[in-house]
């Protein structure tokens, strides 16, 4: 016998284009159109992996994607990427793959070993056994389970960064997932009806099912020659609908033919994103296996499959073959090979008589009727089997495959995952689902209506429903005046050309899901699950259907246990003494097959992971020299000076305290409030009074969360009477923005109050330092900024370089400072006219590590200490809480917990050796050896206005322990410093400075 | 290369860009001033070209006005002015920057980014919408001459660069500049 | 993922809005005390079944929606406008 071989020419195979690849370094030849499988069954081979759990020998089962054994590993430019689908790998010249899960070699697998332990490896045994002593876990038993169990190996290149996947959004009225017989025609329909339609098929061509049959093609041509004129019709091949997640949204993915991906610079898939009114789920039914001992044996094949390799790629699965099934419609198998001159070794029919036997035997083959396999024979591959017939008679016939058929399942995922619930259909002996019209239809096999004219049938019944639940809202204006989709245009009647032909009449299935013997009998051949393991699991009492398969892994990893998924549950039925249909099935969950996660990711990688917010003057920044920092999404500089230390972020804080410095703090948020109730709004959203500033002024403001406790600090300005500016820390731009846009719309909605988000337009910039009014003489007018005229606290429009701008007189740094506004387009030449003032007083440009230097040792507070669980009282804030009228966090701010004596309160901390550094995070404990943490350093820098090191920390009722001396602790850096407590106003406590 | 391969121009737009917000109840009155202005001011989702400006509605009752260039503050001071007591009116010009796509393949290339629905028969000539794009906001219209975009200046690079990259396959072109005023008086139809 | 039907911007997705929590519970009056401001801050039941919450539609309209969704099935059944609709009374049945 020569074995499995290319016996003929394949529907998708080009004989003119011979294609060399590698199969476990062994070089061979396919064809153009064949995919690995194909091509491997073509060179004879049939050993293609060794299973996850027992290192059992195993073959190709498949022909398509619910593979559950020929996974292999694929060797390329990008790596060594696992667990490709032999039988979905499209092959290409030079393509490298490697069988998983062996050592040293597919032939001969040492851990094959654990297959003749397999009685001590029951489902269950790692939770049983790896369990004491506890240290051996991680260092022993893990390591060693890692090793000899798992699929493949992963091992991407660094060198070759894969091309990005793609996402795409699509927008359709219909999503037709499957284009078999009933998907083809309800495509038609619908497009006939005018609507726009995705065609969907993880398949590299139309077709389905009907590429199966002869009788077909008439058909299956003249519709997909049709569809290929219709402009509202897109197919979409290799494409896999891989989630369903209601409100019409669904997950595709597409992967791209190898040519495409040579033209797309090595992009492999795209993730579409469909969102559709209705779908239609046209995705047929899955045959599957029968649990009998030695089901597993390379060889053993699904008859579907046997049919698949024949008339998809011209490949015979063997010479000699045996067919076990309990369905006509597998005949379909046997009749293909045996009019292909392959010569049947028998027909196992459970049976005792059917119409498609009696075809069989008219055609000279031999059928068993009434008889199971309950046994085959064979090291690597089959060659002989047992059969039992129903007399208790035993026999054995000689052949080099056994193509089973246990039935069909219609493919039910998605439905389940939009919330139908399985129904159990006595006459196929299989579960189905059926859709809540709104969301669409099922059709065809998928809700087991087999045979290509009746699913036909059904799908274009389908679609004329979905038609007409629609027809009311296409070409209707949607809610906003959208067009909902595009008109009826192009509807007509369908052309009724070509037909399909009749199906045949035939016998209905006599249910077998397991043939007990001697020998294991798996009901999931990916995970190594016997039939024995299920019925353990239930005598364990893990009798549910989701607690059996989480017990014995079940119906998991990359084929989800779509060829012998059902079996399980009617193991597990019969064991528990009830219905198959009162078990069920487990739930399944988005994602319906393997995913790459390089396709989740789609185009947000690398440069593109998250957008980068750069300040107007980004490019000045750059080119003096600035380190940038990420801070959220934006870059700001941190210090103008690619070197590391302290030195230069010192240099440009003495620049500030002794004369000027000047720094881009557009990164603030700003809020532009206008409205008659816009003072009225803002006494409701800060903690401190808003509606007595004048005009022309400045106040800080903090803000509390509905919970009492700090939201975000800034400055309020009011510009004219119902017109204010409210500046927001850099981190909370955009929460204290949304923050004022729900307390405005959700609690006062009768405000007229106008809020607008004017961060991006202003460029701001601080202007710090004794010299600072100088600088600004030089270029503002408009304003007189004498300390009378224009007192700390003061705002005004003003002339900045010839620029409309805003100048306001606050202060971050403790300095004499002002912040200067100007549009953002204008931020270089205002800069540039800044510098070119300060020139004379040697003003540097100051980064935000220097910002925090000042404001450190001032004692101002940032998104360090307004850390979220701090309150007002503990920064030491509690005077600007009014006492009078309502406000956002008012009343949980006076609960007795929040001035609890020992909350962490703000204090400033000083190392008492003024040469020892501080760390920020240190924990602060008693000077004693105690452990007890009784706070912690949140802000530490070397100071330039006082000696060495000055920090601020949140200490446990810190406010009664200044002068205390405690340790800081940082244990990993194995520091422990003495510090002593102050106040946090450690530099000019008496706001001399800023008041000049 | 490949049928996608049909030629997207990208051009930045050079406009002022004012946000005019009618103030509670005050929506009509607005609307009857700017049609004093030269301005009729579209229904929510639409743009408008009238008078040399581009008006857009994608919030409702706020209106984004982009007019030709003058110096800075002065578009939106006039508009302040004339609708005190109906709205109020903030400058964006510093806080939106304009970009423009033309091209056939536009919309393909958006897709990859843009949720909302671009075919031209629902999005259409004179629709509007805000939407996210690329993880940042982004007004989009169409109109005669391409797609224009609106996205805040501080991540407007970030968008540029996220097209450029989308739109190699499809053969983007960096383009020079354009007025306002070049731009509505393109028509690509 | 949700498909949030705004009243002005039509079906868009989830992620251009924001969850702003249960729409169910009113903000008490400034001076009702703080077993009131607790039970609002705090105390929030877990339907299974419809509803009621808040979504700003940050990536749009910017318009603050009540939508009353069903925590089982998502199903949406109505959206409206802090502004222009008064919100559903607090035993939400659709």
């Amino acid at each position: 016998m020569r074995g499995p071989g290319r016996i003929a020419r394949g529907l998708l195979t080009d004989a003119a284009r011979p294609v060399g690849f590698r199969f476990d370094g062994r070089p061979m030849r396919g064809l153009a159109g064949d995919t690995l499988a194909s091509a491997l069954l073509a060179n004879g081979k049939r050993l293609v992996a060794r299973s996850f759990k027992y290192h059992r020998p195993r073959g190709i089962v498949t022909s398509g994607p619910e593979e559950p054994c020929a996974l292999v590993d694929v060797i390329g430019n990008e790596g060594r990427e696992p667990n490709r689908l032999a039988t979905t790998l499209p092959l290409y010249e030079g393509l490298q793959a490697q069988s998983q899960n062996r050592w040293p070699s597919l032939e001969l697998d040492a851990r094959a070993l654990t297959d003749l332990v397999a009685r001590f490896l029951p489902a269950g045994f790692y939770y049983k056994t790896f369990m004491a002593p506890a240290w051996a876990w991680e260092r022993l038993y893990e390591p060693l389970i890692r090793r000899a169990a798992g699929l493949g190996t992963l091992r991407p290149s660094p060198a070759h960064g894969a091309a990005p996947a793609q996402t795409v959004h699509d927008h359709v009225d219909v999503l037709v997932v499957g284009a078999g017989a009933c998907g083809l025609a309800a495509a038609r329909r619908l497009a006939a009806s005018g609507m726009r339609v995705v065609l969907a098929d993880q398949d590299a061509v139309l077709g389905g099912g009907t590429l199966l049959n002869d009788g077909a093609t008439q058909w299956r041509e003249a519709v997909c020659a049709e569809l290929a004129g219709c402009a509202a019709v897109r197919s979409l091949l290799r494409t896999t609908v891989i989630g369903a997640y209601g409100h019409g949204v669904f997950a595709a993915l597409e992967e791209l033919a190898p040519a495409e991906t040579a033209a797309h610079g090595g992009l492999r898939e795209r993730l579409r994103v469909i969102r559709a009114r209705r779908v239609v789920l046209a995705t047929g039914a899955l045959e599957r296996l029968i649990a009998f001992p030695g089901n597993d044996l390379p060889g053993v094949m699904l008859a579907g499959a046997a049919l698949g390799f024949l008339r998809r790629y011209g490949v015979a699965v063997g010479r000699r073959p045996a067919f076990f099934l309990n369905t006509d419609e597998a005949y379909e198998a046997v009749f293909a090979l045996a009019s292909a001159g392959i010569g049947c070794a028998g027909v196992i029919d459970v049976r005792a008589s059917s119409l498609a036997a009696d075809r069989a035997r008219a055609q000279g083959i031999e059928v068993h009727g009434g008889a199971v396999v309950d046994a085959v024979s064979g090291g690597k591959r089959v060659r002989s089997i047992e059969i039992a017939g129903s007399d208790g008679r035993r026999w054995r016939i000689d052949a080099d495959c056994l193509l089973m058929s246990g039935g069909y399942s219609p493919a039910t995922a998605l439905a389940s995952q939009l919330g139908a619930q399985l129904r159990w259909q006595e006459a196929i002996a299989a579960f189905s689902a059926d859709l809540d019209p709104a969301f669409g239809q099922v059709a065809g096999a998928a809700r087991g209506i087999f045979g290509l004219a009746a699913a036909a049938r059904d799908g274009e019944a389908a679609a004329r429903a979905i038609a007409e639940a629609l027809r009311p809202a296409v070409g209707a204006a949607g809610p906003a005046g959208v067009v909902g989709a595009v008109g009826a245009a192009g509807a007509g009647a369908v052309r009724a050309a070509v037909e399909l032909p009749p199906d045949p009449e035939v016998t209905p299935i006599a249910p077998l899901w397991e043939v007990r013997g001697r020998g294991k009998a798996f009901v999931d051949l990916q995970n190594d699950v016997t039939a024995a393991d299920v019925r353990l699991a239930v005598r364990e009492g893990y009798t549910h259907v989701e607690h059996m398969k989480r017990y014995t892994t079940h119906g998991m990893a990359t084929d989800q246990g779509r060829v012998g998924g059902v079996v399980g549950s009617a193991v597990l039925a019969e064991a528990r003494g009830v219905p198959l249909a009162a078990v069920g099935m487990p739930k399944p969950r988005p994602f319906a097959q393997a995913v790459p996660f390089a396709a989740l990711a789609g185009g947000e990688v690398g440069e593109h992971f998250k957008p980068k917010r750069r300040l107007a003057l980004h490019d000045w920044h750059e080119q003096a020299g600035a380190t940038f920092a990420a801070a959220g999404l934006w870059l700001r500089p941190l210090v103008y000076s690619r070197q590391s230390g302290w030195d230069p972020v010192l240099g440009e804080a003495r620049a500030v305290r002794r004369s000027v410095g000047i720094a881009d703090v557009s990164t603030l948020g700003k809020i532009d409030v206008q409205g008659a109730d816009a003072a009225r709004f803002l006494d409701f959203i800060y903690a401190n009074t808003l509606s007595t500033l004048p005009i022309g002024r400045a106040r800080y403001g903090i803000m509390l969360r509905e919970d009492g406790m700090l939201l975000d600090d800034g400055t309020a300005s009011r510009l004219a009477a119902e017109h204010f500016l409210v500046t927001t820390t850099t981190a909370n731009g955009t929460a204290v923005f949304e923050h004022l846009e729900f307390h405005l719309q959700a609690v006062c909605p009768r405000f007229d109050v106008l809020l607008t988000d004017v961060a991006d337009h202003w460029a701001q910039f601080a202007v710090a330092g004794p010299r600072s009014r100088e600088v600004l003489g030089a270029v503002v007018a408009g304003i007189d900024l004498s300390a009378e005229a224009f007192p700390f606290m003061a705002a005004a429009g003003a002339t900045i370089a010839g620029v409309a701008g805003r100048v306001f007189r606050i202060s971050f740094s403790g300095e004499l400072a002002y912040e200067l506004a100007v549009p953002a387009q204008s931020a270089l030449p205002v800069w540039r006219a800044l510098l070119d003032a300060g020139r004379p007083f040697g003003i540097a440009a100051y980064g935000l590590d220097a910002l925090n230097t000042l404001r450190i040792e001032k004692g101002h507070v940032t998104g360090a200490e307004l850390n979220g669980n701090t309150n007002a009282l503990d920064l030491g804030l509690q005077r600007m809480l009014k006492t009078s009228g309502d406000f956002v966090g008012r009343a949980l701010s006076q609960r007795p917990g929040m001035s609890a004596p020992d909350r962490l309160q703000l204090v400033g901390v000083r190392p008492v050796d003024r040469t020892q550094p501080l760390r920020n995070g240190s924990q602060l404990v008693a000077a004693s050896a105690r452990r007890t943490s009784l706070g912690y350093v949140t802000s530490s820098t070397p100071s330039v206005g006082l000696e060495g090191w000055v920090g601020l920390a949140l200490l446990a009722g810190g406010r009664r322990r200044t002068g205390e001396r405690l340790i800081a602790a940082s244990p990993i850096d194995d520091a422990h410093t003495e510090i002593e407590i102050t106040s946090p106003h450690q530099f000019d406590p008496e706001n001399v400075r800023v008041r000049a | 290369m490949h049928a996608e391969l049909a030629g997207i121009r990208l051009e930045a737009c050079s406009a002022d860009i004012v946000e005019v917000s009618a103030r509670c109840g005050r929506a009509a009155d607005l609307a009857a001033l700017a049609r004093e202005m030269g301005s009729p001011l579209p229904a929510f989702g639409r743009a408008a070209i009238a008078g040399g400006r581009l008006a857009l509605c994608v919030r409702p009752e706020r209106w984004l006005l982009l007019e030709a260039r003058a110096p800075a503050g002065t578009t939106a001071a006039l508009w302040q002015a004339a609708c005190a007591g109906y709205g109020v009116a903030v400058d964006l010009s510093s806080g939106l920057a304009a970009l423009h796509l033309a091209g056939a393949a536009a919309r393909a290339m958006l897709a990859r980014t843009c949720r909302l629905d671009l075919d031209p028969c629902v999005f259409a000539q004179g629709v509007a919408a805000a939407t996210i794009m690329a993880q940042v906001p982004a007004t989009l219209a169409s109109l005669p001459s391409g797609l224009l975009l609106l996205t805040p200046s501080t991540t407007a690079r970030h968008l540029r660069e996220w097209l450029a990259a989308a739109g190699k396959a499809f053969g983007l072109s960096s383009e020079p500049d354009l007025t306002l005023a070049e731009l509505l008086g393109r028509d690509c139809r | 993922m949700l498909r949030i039907p705004c009243p002005w911007c039509g079906e868009r997705d989830e992620i251009e809005f924001r969850y702003r929590g249960d729409a169910r519970v009113a903000r008490p009056a400034g001076d009702a005390g703080p077993a009131a401001f607790t039970a609002y801050v705090y105390e929030r039941d877990n339907p299974c079944g419809w509803h009621l919450e808040w979504w700003l539609h940050t990536g749009g309209c910017r318009k603050l929606l009540w939508v009353l969704r069903h925590t089982v099935t998502h199903e949406i059944r109505k959206v409206g406008s802090s502004l222009e609709r008064a919100v559903p009374s607090a035993d939400v049945e659709p």
